[in-house]
Formats: C-alpha cells, sequence, structure tokens
C-alpha cells in the first residue's frame, strides 16, 4: 500500500473509521504489544472472518461494518469512499470453540482441548486457547473427564441448546431495554403510529433466535428453534396497502439515488430504511427474525474488512 | 478473501500499535450521502466548513451543488472513534521498536505475537462525534447509521456469560 510511504495527514490509499471500546485506550498505557487483527473463522459461515484479539486482557472481538450505498467519508483534508463504519465488539469466544467442538464430536470421543482446537486454514486459533477462564465457558457446551490430572471434552447438545437458550433469553431483555422494533407491526405501523410498541414474546423469542443464529452452524439454529418450540416462520404477511413507499418510487432517477435515505417516508421504517426496491424483502426479513443483524449494517459486511 | 497469496491465507496478524490510541489526534469527520470514488487529499477546509451554516433544522451546506441537511452523531458512550491506516511493509524503524517494546512487556508467550510478514495498523485520529449528513433533509432519528449505533449493546447482551445453572 502506498500508505506507508507517504507519511502525510491526507495521502493515503486506506483509512478505516473505527469504534473500539473505550477501555482499550486506558489499557494501552500498559501494554507495548497485543493487540491485533487476525482471521479466524466463522462459526456461522464457515468464512474466513477477521478477529480483534486483545492478548493483553485476554479478550476477542468480532468486527462488524456498516456498510450503506452511496456515502463517503470527509476525514479532515481528504475524502475517503464507502462511508464504512467499523465496529469492534466484545465476542464470547464460546461461540467460535463450539464450532471446533461439534467438528471434533464426529469422532465421539472425549479428546484434550489442544487437539478439539486445530486448524490448518487459520492456525491462530490456538490464541483462543490463551484465553482465560476457558474450563468454565466450555462446562456451557461440554461434557468433562480428567484422567492423570488433564481434562478430556466432548461436546454436548444438550448442554449446548440450554446455554443458547440462556443466551436468547438475555438478547430478547437488551432488545426491549433498547426498544428495537422486533415484530411484523413494523410494517403496519406505517399506518397506525400507536402499534409500535405491541411486538409479542414470540416476536423477541424470533428476533433473538436470529440474531444468535448468526454465530452457530445451521443444524444447531434450527435445533435451538424446536428447543425453544418457535413456530415455523409464518408465510409473510400480504405486503399492507403500500401508499407511502409507493411515494418514494415515484421520484426520478436522480432523486431516488440521493434522497432515499431521508425521505421522511421512510421514517416509519425502522431498520428497513434502505432502497425503496429493498424495502418488501427486509420486511420479510424482520418477520422471521433471521439474519436480523444485517439490518444493522450493510449486505456485504464481512467483505471490506479483509483489506486490513 | 482477497488475499493473492493462497500461503498467507489465515496466518497474516495484523498488529494495531496501542501506543498510537493515546497519541491519536482529534479529527474531524463528514459523513456524506454521496459516493466521492476517491481516496485522497481533498481541500475541505477551502470549500466544504466554511460553508456550513447553522439553519433552523440542523446544519446546512452544499456539496456540487446539492443542498445538504447534518447533524451531529456522538459515538455511543462506552466506545471511541478512531482513524486508521495500515503501513506498508518495509516500515523498518518503527517495526524495530515495535520487536524492542514485545521483548519487555511480552510476558509468558511461547510463541512471538508478531511474524516476519505480519502488517501493521496505526491510528492516526481520534473522533467522538462526527458529522451526518443527508441530501435536502436532515437523516434524523431513523437513518441507518443509527440503527447500526445501537448495535454494541445488544451484542453486549449477545455475548455476555451466561449464569449457571
Amino acid at each position: 500500500m502506498a500508505a506507508g510511504v507517504d507519511r502525510g495527514d491526507a495521502a493515503r490509499a486506506g483509512q478505516h473509521v473505527f469504534l473500539l471500546p473505550e477501555y482499550l485506550k486506558d489499557t494501552s498505557k500498559k501494554m507495548k504489544s497485543g493487540l491485533m487483527f487476525v482471521k479466524l473463522i466463522n462459526p456461522c459461515s464457515g468464512e474466513g472472518t477477521i478477529y480483534l484479539f486483545n492478548m493483553c486482557l485476554q479478550q476477542l472481538f468480532e468486527i462488524k461494518v456498516f456498510k450503506e450505498k452511496h456515502h463517503s467519508w470527509f476525514i479532515n483534508q481528504s475524502v475517503q469512499s464507502g462511508g464504512l463504519l467499523h465496529f469492534a465488539t466484545p465476542m464470547d469466544p464460546l461461540f467460535l470453540l463450539l464450532h471446533y467442538f461439534i467438528k471434533a464430536d464426529k469422532q465421539g470421543k472425549f479428546q484434550p482441548l489442544d487437539q478439539v482446537v486445530v486448524d490448518d486454514v487459520f492456525p491462530d486459533c490456538i490464541l483462543l486457547l490463551k484465553l482465560p477462564e476457558l474450563e468454565k465457558l466450555l462446562h456451557h457446551v461440554t461434557e468433562e473427564k480428567e484422567i492423570d490430572k488433564k481434562k478430556y471434552y466432548k461436546y454436548s447438545e444438550e448442554k449446548t441448546l440450554k446455554w443458547l437458550e440462556k443466551k436468547v433469553h438475555q438478547t430478547v431483555a437488551a432488545l426491549k431495554a433498547n426498544n428495537v422494533i422486533v415484530g411484523a407491526r413494523v410494517q403496519s405501523s406505517l399506518f397506525s403510529g400507536d402499534q409500535v410498541s405491541n411486538d409479542k414474546e414470540e416476536d423477541y423469542l424470533h428476533y433473538a433466535h436470529g440474531l444468535i443464529s448468526d454465530y452457530i452452524p445451521k443444524e444447531l439454529s434450527d435445533g435451538l428453534s424446536k428447543h425453544l418450540k418457535l413456530p415455523e416462520p409464518s408465510t409473510p404477511l400480504p405486503n399492507p396497502p403500500s401508499k407511502k413507499p409507493k411515494l418514494s418510487d415515484e421520484p426520478i432517477e436522480a432523486k431516488e439515488d440521493y434522497t432515499k435515505f431521508n425521505t421522511k417516508d421512510l421514517k416509519t421504517e425502522k431498520k428497513s430504511s434502505k432502497m425503496t426496491a429493498a424495502q418488501k424483502a427486509l420486511a420479510k426479513v424482520d418477520k422471521s427474525g433471521m439474519k436480523s443483524i444485517e439490518t444493522f449494517f450493510g449486505a456485504k459486511s464481512k467483505k471490506k474488512i479483509g483489506k486490513i | 478473501m482477497e488475499s493473492s497469496d493462497p500461503t498467507i491465507v489465515g496466518r497474516q496478524r495484523v498488529h494495531l500499535r496501542p501506543a498510537t490510541l493515546r497519541d491519536a489526534a482529534p479529527v474531524t469527520l463528514h459523513l456524506l450521502p454521496c459516493e466521492v470514488l476517491a481516496n485522497r487529499p481533498a481541500p475541505v477546509e477551502r470549500f466544504f466548513t466554511p460553508a456550513i451554516r447553522q439553519g433552523p433544522d440542523g446544519l446546512q451546506v452544499s456539496f456540487r451543488g446539492r443542498s445538504l441537511r447534518g447533524e451531529e452523531v456522538a459515538v455511543p458512550s462506552g466506545l471511541a472513534g478512531y482513524v486508521m491506516v495500515t503501513e506498508g511493509k518495509g516500515d523498518g524503524l518503527r517495526k524495530q521498536d515495535f520487536s524492542e517494546s514485545l521483548k519487555n512487556g511480552g510476558d509468558e508467550e511461547q510463541e512471538p505475537l508478531e511474524r516476519d510478514f505480519d502488517r501493521f495498523i496505526e491510528a492516526t485520529g481520534s473522533f467522538s462525534r462526527f458529522t451526518l449528513w443527508g441530501l435536502e433533509t436532515t437523516p434524523g432519528p431513523d437513518a441507518k447509521v443509527h440503527g447500526a449505533l445501537a448495535w454494541p449493546d445488544l451484542a453486549a447482551a449477545i455475548h455476555a456469560q451466561v449464569p449457571e445453572d
């Protein structure tokens, strides 16, 4: 990258806008190294994904990217295309460890940790083994045996489902605390503003299940759905009379390109104030509760991060 | 993902220089409602900043003849904003400093954290707020970026440890 050559303020090929936990700045006083971005497996998709490791505090962070069409940054005296906003938020390492335990479970036996967490493609997975209180964490998802003071572990689906259920419930609490609108009524609230708070418990469970499902493989997500006794996602209601969305379909090409994000008509669309053409699709997503994380970010949240 | 060398995939680490988080000078950020297909210096202070006015419904400015309305957005509490830049290879001096300090600071790691083929990233600026611009109207509370700013709170709940039975 040419950036390293010219250390001038603005002549940089890639500037990344990041939001980090504030305490990383304070703890960095004591540490001279140990904050690093590494590529590990994404426990949901199985693809390589960038995570941030703090070797000093022994913490794992996931990176999410906000990306919406037609944005750019002015950063001091420079312009940066894309308008990406990166978030680093603490991640429960158990989701990643779980991936390896499920994989190892095919052999159906108790194994020591360092034989479970091995990965030729993403060798940095061994960093996970340095995290503190691993044994306590693993207790949530594995059976264990101790032979000659060495611990052996085996994946337990039953325990894992119970653990995930607790995750779902604490996520539901956060959704409520943050007033996130989770139900199908997001759409109908277009027409009567007072229904917004009528989200049902089931909608919250669906939504939380969708959020958690971004961290576990599909089979486990299905198992969790059964465990929570969630009904199959109902087929989306016929689109409510789409007067309002129509309005923003009208404008001429250029106007549509630039105004769709701030058109007042989209006010009640909450999480889906994206392209008007995509609104119906997004509404469906909201109803099923799946892939909900994507409603916070752009569609291709993982792509650019590989360039860091 | 986009790495061209298959032997590097998954092996390269990008080290963030912690000291730069402390030293990063404040930067001014504007998030524009349009795509400028360039990454380069721009005389923002000459053309953009002096044109910003406080209007009845937020900030006003124009860019390429289009009218923009803006609002200040604060970084959520508990978070800090940084602008980061990756360094090219061959930043010899800086790299040496880093290895040096690693010897002193690195505790009981058997394997060095930093390897020859690793890269480095550093914070060049910090911010606690930015200006969010919309075309003709202010983006308002339903702008997608506000939804994204609620993410850290939800993430905290998803990833918090669950109580034992």
